[in-house]
């Protein structure tokens, strides 16, 4: 907002909800290059969509920041790994290493 | 179910031994972001574990059409999303798998109800809104929107890699996740409002 004047500063703006869309792209590191340049050419112009950058950012740092991140119980991984044999995997390996020794000496 | 015997299609490349190193080092990583999505799906925790173990033990049993050092995550969760939608919502006997074309037309309509920016809602209602609030907002989404927002808000999914996973185009991604968070913001003006917040504009 610095080298924008206050007097030109849009209060409307005539393609909000596309600029939305645009704005969204932006926050979600998916905007195309053109996006990106009138992004920063244009942003700082217009007033709505100035406000709505910054409830998009608020509301996408609340979803990462305010939501509880669920952990998978162990009781599941433990589940998961006997029931594709990580076990008789692990024994099958370790009875493989006592045969090579005793072969051995 | 096409689409997904087409990702889940057999290619014999690992050895038994690789097989285990492969799921141990490229899934097993992402086994809690793949628990958070598949409760934000179903708001359960039996459920959850249930589509988490269907989804490793299918991944282990297609490993062979999983490239080593390729996007495991996003793979895995596309297996995760059509598990939900194919065999979670049918065993848990939720009503019938939403209509995507059905749901976008519907907001889509001219009758939609454009969300107007900062007349509603503003950030400092954001800010204040407690975790369960906002947990809540998001549960009160259909799932097809709630789920475009999961991948890209709370797992950092690009819009690439959304379209890879929903099966959808890029263009689609971006456009459910435009109408999902018009959505997404009149359920928190509504939480942020029922606390007493009032419209000052």
């Amino acid at each position: 907002m610095s080298e924008v004047k206050i007097s030109e500063v849009k209060h409307n703006c005539q393609n909000h909800e596309k600029c939305m869309e645009m704005i969204q792209a932006v926050l979600d590191g998916s905007a195309s290059k053109e996006e990106m340049e009138h992004f920063k050419n244009e942003m700082d112009t217009c007033l709505p969509c100035i406000e709505g950058h910054n409830l998009e950012k608020s509301i996408k740092d609340a979803l990462n920041v305010k939501l509880e991140k669920k952990c998978c119980p162990k009781a599941t991984v433990s589940s998961i790994r006997e029931k594709l044999g990580f076990a008789t995997l692990f024994i099958a390996f370790a009875i493989l290493q006592i045969k090579v020794i005793q072969a051995v000496f | 179910m096409e689409e997904e015997e087409e990702v889940l299609d057999k290619k014999p490349r690992y050895s038994e031994t690789e097989k285990y190193k492969v799921f141990d080092s490229e899934f097993m990583p992402h086994i809690d972001s793949m628990y958070n999505f598949a409760f934000r799906l179903t708001n359960d925790e039996d459920g959850a574990n249930d589509l988490v173990q269907d989804t490793y033990l299918k991944a282990f049993r297609f490993i062979n059409s999983f490239q080593k050092g390729t996007n495991a995550k996003a793979w895995l969760f596309r297996i995760l999303k059509n598990s939900f939608i194919n065999d979670y919502r049918k065993k848990s006997k939720e009503p019938a798998k939403v209509d995507y074309q059905e749901v976008e037309s519907v907001y889509n309509s001219a009758d939609e109800p454009q969300y107007n920016g900062t007349v509603d809602l503003r950030t400092e209602m954001v800010h204040d809104l407690i975790g369960d609030e906002v947990a809540m907002s998001l549960n009160g989404l259909p799932v097809d929107f709630r789920t475009v927002i999961i991948l890209c808000d709370i797992e950092g999914f690009t819009y690439e890699e959304m379209a890879k996973i929903l099966d959808i185009p890029i263009g689609t991604v971006r456009s459910r996740l435009h109408r999902a968070r018009n959505l997404l913001k009149e359920k928190l003006r509504s939480y942020a409002t029922s606390m007493g917040y009032k419209e000052l504009r």
